[in-house]
């Protein structure tokens, strides 16, 4: 069955994309500019679920309710997904204005080096099946692993490279034109529904997982268990 | 026995478990000098560019090899004698800081040997060199209270082996970015402030996520 939320966040890319098509072409970029609409919503979609990542991972230790757990897993999910997304496009739009898929920019590396921490937390959560034993673990990885959020943010303040520092958020007021401003702002609040249109789904898909897996290791693993007595022919078992 | 003096006895333990298998002074200090001895046969011998790259590849294998050294055997990381530790009621947090120290100590003198061989190696141009004397304690700190970090979060698992570097090599970036431009700060006599700053929060933050963390790991071992 399709949600309130999910409609919005369809109406919501919609629009998003109208306005991405209709905002003016970059003047020294042009056409490919139009990458930042799906870039820079993707890198700060990383950021906040991460942050939701951590924040799901401090209330686990704080209450030991799985719920938060379950939202931690399922942003982090979404976190490497967006900062997929974000490289992915960086990477497209590098090509065309730089000449390069990959260079080694600061901004980038920390990028990759995020994406491979949440990999492996990813990883810390499949490699065990309790619920409750995986929860403490993948939880206190979650709270180390946001270090690299600040690093990633400020690497093109602390060093000079190839990566724009930032024009939306900054002491002085945005450094982009309007109509670009206003389309951009549409694509992140776009983007922000969908993450939160699927961390819904992912939550209630990870509360099915943690019953599925209650119930495994609650059944009889007894070896020879899954023998059973034929029944008998032409009577009751 | 208070929580420091658990400590000691851990440490102790740990080290003198070290000192009788040797691991890091007779396998992984001839495996790393291996490595920097093997890298220019695939960048070729031009002493100039090798020179020049020395304390990043330094830094490298300081944090790969590193691992090896964090992730070892310890006195305390069986499964049965973790039991045994908490039938006896060892604090958590001392399990954690013995582990971190203990990694900390041998990270250092692992540290110091692989220093000499790429001094010996490469000819690196030195600066400043009594920066070391606080630079590579803090990094060995920081690499060893990962290590000991993500050796409790992988321990038990059957994926041990190939998930605790997964999960501590990208964590430990901030050491290694702190420490390969504190070395190139020393170089260019620029400053080296923030970089040992950086060093200093990312050890401070990891020792309090490991103190803080050990108890509900350990319930989460149980």
């Amino acid at each position: 069955m399709i949600r309130p939320l999910e409609i919005a966040a369809l109406a919501s890319i919609i629009t998003a994309l109208v306005f991405g098509f209709l905002a003016p072409t970059d003047v020294v970029q042009g056409t490919v500019q139009k990458i930042m609409y799906v870039h820079v919503p993707s890198a700060w979609l990383a950021y906040l679920a991460f942050m939701v990542t951590l924040v799901g991972s401090v209330g686990y230790l704080a209450t030991k309710n799985l719920a938060w757990d379950r939202r931690a897993g399922a942003s982090a999910e979404l976190g490497v997904l967006f900062t997929g997304l974000a490289l992915v496009s960086g990477s497209m739009w590098g090509k065309t204005t730089w000449g390069v898929w990959w260079t080694w920019d600061a901004r980038l590396v920390l990028t990759a080096a995020m994406f491979f921490v949440y990999l492996g937390y990813l990883a810390l959560r499949r490699a065990i099946d309790d619920p409750v034993r995986r929860a403490a673990r993948v939880a206190v990885f979650g709270i180390l692993a946001v270090v690299q959020i600040p690093l990633v943010h400020f690497s093109v303040t602390w060093w000079r490279g190839l990566h724009q520092p930032p024009t939306v958020i900054r002491p002085d007021g945005p450094q982009m034109d309007s109509p670009l401003l206003f389309a951009l702002l549409l694509s992140v609040v776009a983007f922000t529904t969908v993450y939160a249109a699927l961390l819904r789904r992912r939550i209630e898909l990870a509360e099915l997982e943690d019953l599925l897996a209650a119930a495994r290791l609650r059944a009889d693993v007894v070896a020879g268990a899954a023998v059973t007595a034929p029944p008998r022919l032409g009577g009751t078992p | 026995m208070s929580v420091l003096g658990q400590i000691l006895v851990l440490l102790k333990a740990d080290l003198r478990a070290e000192r009788r298998a040797a691991e890091v002074t007779m396998i992984i200090v001839p495996f790393g000098a291996v490595a920097l001895l093997v890298i220019p046969m695939a960048l070729g011998a031009d002493t100039v560019l090798l020179s020049r790259l020395a304390p990043g590849l330094y830094w490298v294998v300081l944090l790969l090899f590193g691992l090896s050294v964090t992730q070892r055997q310890t006195a305390t990381t069986a499964p049965a004698h973790g039991e045994s530790l908490r039938l006896l009621g060892v604090d958590p947090a001392a399990r954690f800081g013995a582990a971190a120290m203990a990694n900390t100590a041998l990270l250092l003198v692992f540290a110091v040997i692989m220093g000499s061989v790429a001094v010996f190696l490469y000819d690196p141009q030195l600066a400043h060199v009594a920066w070391l004397v606080l630079l590579l304690p803090l990094a060995a700190a920081g690499l060893g209270m990962i290590g000991a970090l993500t050796a409790s979060l992988a321990a038990g698992l059957g994926s041990r082996t190939s998930l605790a570097p997964l999960l501590a090599v990208p964590l430990s970036i901030p050491v290694l970015l702190a420490g390969a431009q504190t070395m190139e700060g020393m170089r260019q006599g620029t400053g080296i402030l923030r970089w040992m700053l950086l060093l200093g929060l990312v050890d401070v933050l990891v020792a309090i996520v490991g103190v803080l963390s050990a108890r509900p790991l350990e319930d989460a071992a149980a």
